[in-house]
């Protein structure tokens, strides 16, 4: 099915691999629907739930067509923890919050991979032989690009999003040990001021630095439970990663609803007038983790992180690129 | 061929992010671990040890979430092990109080162990470990001995003054948490 919100390529890519393996494959070219069914929504589990509508929708009239009355999926165990534990609706778990398929779209489901986590999957493929370009493939969420296409999803957003996705897996898939996981996000490049004890708290880390949030909140946990929040942008001066990354905790214990924090690498900055027509900031996020439940922000080298920016900034749209600090928790990996 | 009797230890689920990963550890370690309700009943359990997850309500909120888990940590015979929201479920039956925290710990904290036990063997006097929580347990002359604690909160580990019977705020049973394997461990070791 290709939702609208594959990577670039990627609808081509995974055709190829199903039909190498000989599946009667057919592809559902669907993207008008799932773009219309989004219209005007910004809240991310209202988007999450249209997702799921329309993909089971989708599904179900097809199931018809062919007669198939079991679906197998590949939903593993952070799926239905998180979407059972009220943290984010994931669009594969249906029986765990008791819709009943049969009656909702014609089809039992068979889901083999309910008690595993991610790095126990890759274990499975492998010992079953799976070609590589499958089992060591990073993770990509089922809704795909829409997640990371913060708030509103608008077609322009997310040509520089697809755009932005392309550079940051060249730049950062060559890491040695690879991140686990490594993406890009685009959000409107909109910001409001943050209290003085948040940028008080910023400055015992970066001397030079203030804190600004972005006006669109983004997917967290907190002790168990779902947080919905801000963003803030950390910028100005110089530090190490490791020192970034004791930012969000200080900022959070000043400002709660805080749920992440990002570090400006570079953009047009205020100096640029308001003659650009560049408007959305990308957020790189890479992060390290065994099996996606908790996970830490990835240490990237600053200069290649730097390089990474110039590219970024490269995209016709892009006014500003900053680099995820947050763990998960309090963030989740994807922002919504 | 020879059957091994594994020990069992199952985890009781509260509806907590890391509940499941806990049985995982626990399968890890060979211990036979599955999820088992709040509402099960003492003398059903045929075990030999139990470990309580977390879990998204405040015990201030009332205990009817928690079904029979005050009437089993007070009567079972079994080594227990409570994390983070079963700790403080732990800290409040004790005696103890649990109160929202001032900075809450969400991700990396340090631990810094101030009482020598069998359950932190191995594993130093200060380590690396992830919590996530918003409410924690003071002792306030509570029936227990607080054996941990980090910059934010006062009691990151505690034990039953006279019982088998631990809590931890943080999680042993995430990846983050290097040396919560050997302490998984170490609590395993006391239900032989």
């Amino acid at each position: 099915m290709d939702t609208g919100f594959m990577r670039e390529g990627e609808v081509e890519e995974v055709s190829e691999m199903l039909r190498s393996l000989g599946l009667p494959l057919r592809v559902l070219y669907v993207r008008d629907r799932f773009i219309e069914a989004l219209r005007g929504k910004r809240d991310a589990e209202e988007k999450r739930i249209t997702f799921r509508e329309t993909f089971y929708r989708v599904l179900s009239k097809e199931a018809k067509k062919e007669g198939c009355d079991v679906l197998i999926q590949g939903t593993i165990a952070p799926d239905w923890i998180e979407t059972s534990g009220g943290i984010k609706t994931q669009h594969n778990v249906l029986e765990q919050l008791g819709l009943n398929t049969v009656d909702r779209y014609g089809f039992r489901l068979l889901e083999p991979l309910l008690e595993l986590y991610k790095d126990q999957v890759r274990e499975v493929a492998r010992y079953l032989g799976v070609r590589l370009e499958a089992s060591e493939r990073q993770p990509f969420p089922g809704p795909g690009l829409m997640v990371r296409c913060i708030g509103e999803v608008r077609e322009e957003k997310l040509k520089v999003l697809r755009a932005a996705t392309s550079v940051v897996e060249r730049a950062l898939g060559g890491l040695r040990p690879p991140p686990n996981q490594y993406f890009a996000a685009v959000v409107e490049d909109e910001r409001s001021a943050a209290s003085h004890e948040a940028e008080r708290a910023v400055r015992e880390v970066l001397p030079r630095g203030r804190v600004q949030y972005f006006n669109c909140r983004a997917t967290g946990v907190k002790g168990d439970n779902r947080a919905y929040g801000k963003i803030a942008v950390v910028s100005g001066g110089k530090a190490g990663t490791e020192d970034l990354f004791r930012l969000p905790e200080k900022i959070i214990h000043e400002d709660g609803e805080v749920v992440r924090a990002v570090y400006e690498l570079g953009g047009e900055g205020s100096g640029m007038g308001g003659g650009s027509t560049n408007r959305y900031a990308v957020l790189v996020r890479a992060v390290e983790t065994r099996d996606f439940m908790t996970a830490k922000p990835y240490n990237v080298p600053m200069e290649l992180l730097e390089r990474l920016c110039r590219d970024l900034l490269e995209i016709k749209g892009v006014s500003s690129v900053c680099y995820d600090i947050t763990s998960k928790p309090p963030a989740t990996v994807e922002y919504e | 061929m020879k059957r091994l009797v594994s020990m069992q230890i199952p985890v009781v689920f509260l509806g907590g992010q890391y509940n499941h990963l806990i049985v995982r550890a626990l399968k890890e370690l060979g211990v036979e671990s599955w999820m088992i309700r709040p509402n099960v009943r003492l003398e059903d359990l045929q075990v030999d040890g139990l470990v309580m997850g977390g879990g998204p309500h405040s015990v201030n909120d009332g205990l009817e979430r928690f079904g029979n888990l005050p009437q089993i940590i007070e009567r079972g015979w079994f080594p227990m092990l409570g994390i983070c929201l079963s700790h403080q479920l732990l800290g409040f039956l004790l005696g103890g109080r649990v109160v929202k925290g001032r900075k809450p710990e969400y991700g990396r904290t340090i631990i810094r162990v101030i009482e020598a036990d069998e359950i932190f063997q191995g594993v130093g006097s200060e380590f690396v470990a992830w919590a996530s929580h918003n409410d924690e347990v003071k002792q306030d002359g509570g029936r227990f001995r607080v054996l941990a604690r980090s910059d934010y909160c006062d009691v990151e580990a505690l034990r039953h003054e006279s019982k088998q019977i631990y809590g931890v705020q943080f999680h042993v049973e995430v990846a983050e948490t290097p040396k919560g394997k050997e302490i998984l461990k170490n609590f395993v070791k006391m239900c032989r």
